[in-house]
C-alpha cells in the first residue's frame, strides 16, 4: 500500500521525461524502464553524464518463519531486520555506465557496464559486457571480482528476455587450499513483462552452471509501477543477494522466501 | 584512438586485471598456526609436534612412547605417524578408524578433536582446552578429503 501511495504521489510530481532530440539514451524505453530486474542488471543504456539511483530492501524474516498470526504480528516481516542497499550508476560515456552499490552487511560493489552491440533489424539482441568487483568490510578484505555479458532480447514494447552468463571469483570465501571451487559461474535467466501500460512483472533466476554453489539458485520475482523517472518494485526472492557475488552464492533454501522492495530514480 | 575509445579500452584493462588472482589467504583462518596447510608434513609440524600461541597442548605431549605409555596407545611421533593413524582402527572405540581417506566427517581423529557426540573419552586435547579452531579443522579434514596423502 506504501509502495503504490508513493507510487501516485512520485507521478503526480513528476512528469514523464519528454523524448530528447540530442540523446535517443534519454528517451523512455518502455520495455526495459529500470537497470535490474529483481537482482540482476539490464541492458538498458544509461545516457551519458546522467546518473540513477537505486535503493534495494530485504526483510531478512523468512515469510514462513512462525505462525500466520506471528507474520502478521511483524506486519509480515516489516518490523524484522533488513538488509539494505544503496546503488548509484553514472552514464560515463554513451553506452557505457558505472556505479557502486552499499548494502549494510558492508559490502561495496564497483561495476562498470558497456554496450558492445544494440538490437536492430539486422541484430536480434542487445549485448552488453559487464565487470564488477565486491568486497566486503568496506571493500577492504574479501574480494569477489566478476565478468560476464548481459544479453537481451526486447519483443515489442511488452517483453524483455534476459540471458546473462557471469563468472564471479573468489565467491567460496575459503582459501583455494581447503575447497573445490573458489569461483562460481552463473546463467541469470530473466524477463519483465509490461502487463499494463506502467505496470510490469519481473522474475529472474541465477542457475550455477559451474563451480561453487551453495544452497539453492537465487530467484525472484517482482511487480513494478513506472511512475515518471521513479520504479517502484515489490519483490519475492529466496534470497538476499543483489550483487553478482551474493547472487551467486545463492538462496538458503526454496522454503525460505522473503518479502522486498527495490525503489529507483533516473536523474534526467 | 578517441578519448571516448581510450577509456573503454582502460575501464576493459582495468576489469581484467581486477578479475586476476583475488583469494583468502590460508593464514586467515588457520590463526594460532599461520603457515598450517592441508598436507600431512605441514600437520605434523603445527599441530601434532607443537603446540601454539592460543595454549593448545601438542599432541606428543601425550602421545608418544618415550618416557611413557602411550595415551590410548597412539604414537604420533614424527615418522611413526602416518602409519599410526591412517586406516587404522582407534583402539578407544572399537569400529572406528582414525582417519579414513577421502572421509572427514567419518574419521575418528575429526570426531575426537571436535568433540563429537558419540565419541569415547574426552575431546583432543585432553583437557579444558583450547581445542583446534574452526579454521585448523578445515585444513584437517581437507588433507583427509584429498584422500589423506603421506606428503
Amino acid at each position: 500500500m506504501a509502495l503504490i501511495l508513493a507510487a501516485r504521489m512520485a507521478s503526480a510530481q513528476t512528469p514523464a521525461a519528454p523524448a530528447s532530440q540530442s540523446d535517443p539514451d534519454q528517451d523512455l524505453n518502455l520495455v526495459q524502464p529500470d537497470f535490474s530486474l529483481v537482482g540482476l542488471p539490464t541492458t538498458l543504456r544509461l545516457p551519458r553524464h546522467k546518473g540513477s539511483f537505486r535503493v534495494t530492501h530485504r526483510f531478512t524474516r523468512p515469510l514462513g518463519q512462525g505462525s500466520f498470526g506471528s507474520l502478521a504480528g511483524d506486519l509480515f516481516a516489516l518490523d524484522s531486520g533488513a538488509q539494505i542497499g544503496l546503488e548509484y550508476r553514472y552514464g560515463l560515456l554513451r553506452g557505457t555506465q558505472v556505479g557502486f552499490n552499499r548494502t549494510n552487511d558492508r559490502t561495496i560493489q564497483f561495476f562498470a557496464e558497456h554496450e558492445v552491440k544494440g538490437q536492430s533489424a539486422s541484430f536480434p539482441v542487445t549485448i552488453t559486457a559487464i565487470g564488477s568487483a565486491e568486497g566486503t568490510n568496506n571493500f577492504r578484505d574479501s574480494y569477489s571480482p566478476g565478468i560476464g555479458a548481459l544479453v537481451s532480447r526486447t519483443i515489442t514494447d511488452r517483453l524483455a528476455l534476459y540471458v546473462e552468463p557471469i563468472w564471479i571469483n573468489n565467491t567460496n570465501l575459503l582459501p583455494s587450499e581447503v575447497v573445490d571451487h573458489n569461483d562460481t559461474t552463473i546463467l541469470g535467466l530473466g524477463a519483465r513483462l509490461r502487463i499494463r501500460p506502467t505496470v510490469y512483472i519481473s522474475v529472474e533466476g541465477s542457475p550455477r552452471v559451474a563451480g561453487y554453489a551453495p544452497g539453492v539458485a537465487q530467484i525472484g520475482v517482482g511487480i513494478e509501477k513506472r511512475a515518471g523517472g521513479h520504479l517502484f518494485q515489490m519483490n519475492f526472492s529466496n534470497g538476499l543477494g543483489t550483487m553478482p557475488g551474493a547472487i551467486a552464492r545463492g538462496g538458503g533454501s526454496n522454503s525460505d522466501w522473503f518479502l522486498g522492495f527495490n525503489i529507483a530514480r533516473k536523474f534526467w | 584512438m578517441n578519448m571516448e575509445r581510450l577509456g573503454i579500452h582502460a575501464l576493459g584493462v582495468l576489469l581484467v586485471l581486477g578479475t586476476v588472482g583475488c583469494d583468502e589467504k590460508l593464514s586467515s583462518i588457520t590463526g594460532p598456526t599461520p603457515n598450517l596447510a592441508p598436507t600431512f608434513a605441514s600437520i605434523q609440524q603445527n599441530i601434532f609436534n607443537v603446540s601454539d600461541s592460543s595454549g593448545r597442548l601438542a599432541c606428543i605431549q601425550c602421545h608418544t612412547d618415550q618416557g611413557r605409555t602411550p595415551t590410548g596407545n597412539l604414537v604420533l611421533l614424527e615418522g611413526r605417524s602416518y602409519q599410526n593413524i591412517v586406516g587404522r582402527p582407534s583402539t578407544g572405540k572399537p569400529g572406528e578408524t582414525i582417519v579414513i581417506p577421502g572421509d572427514p566427517d567419518n574419521s575418528y581423529i575429526v570426531k575426537k578433536l571436535e568433540g563429537a557426540s558419540d565419541i569415547a573419552g574426552v575431546r583432543m586435547p585432553r583437557g579444558n582446552g583450547p581445542f583446534l579452531t574452526p579454521g585448523q579443522m578445515v585444513v584437517i579434514r581437507r588433507w583427509i578429503e584429498q584422500g589423506a596423502q603421506n606428503n
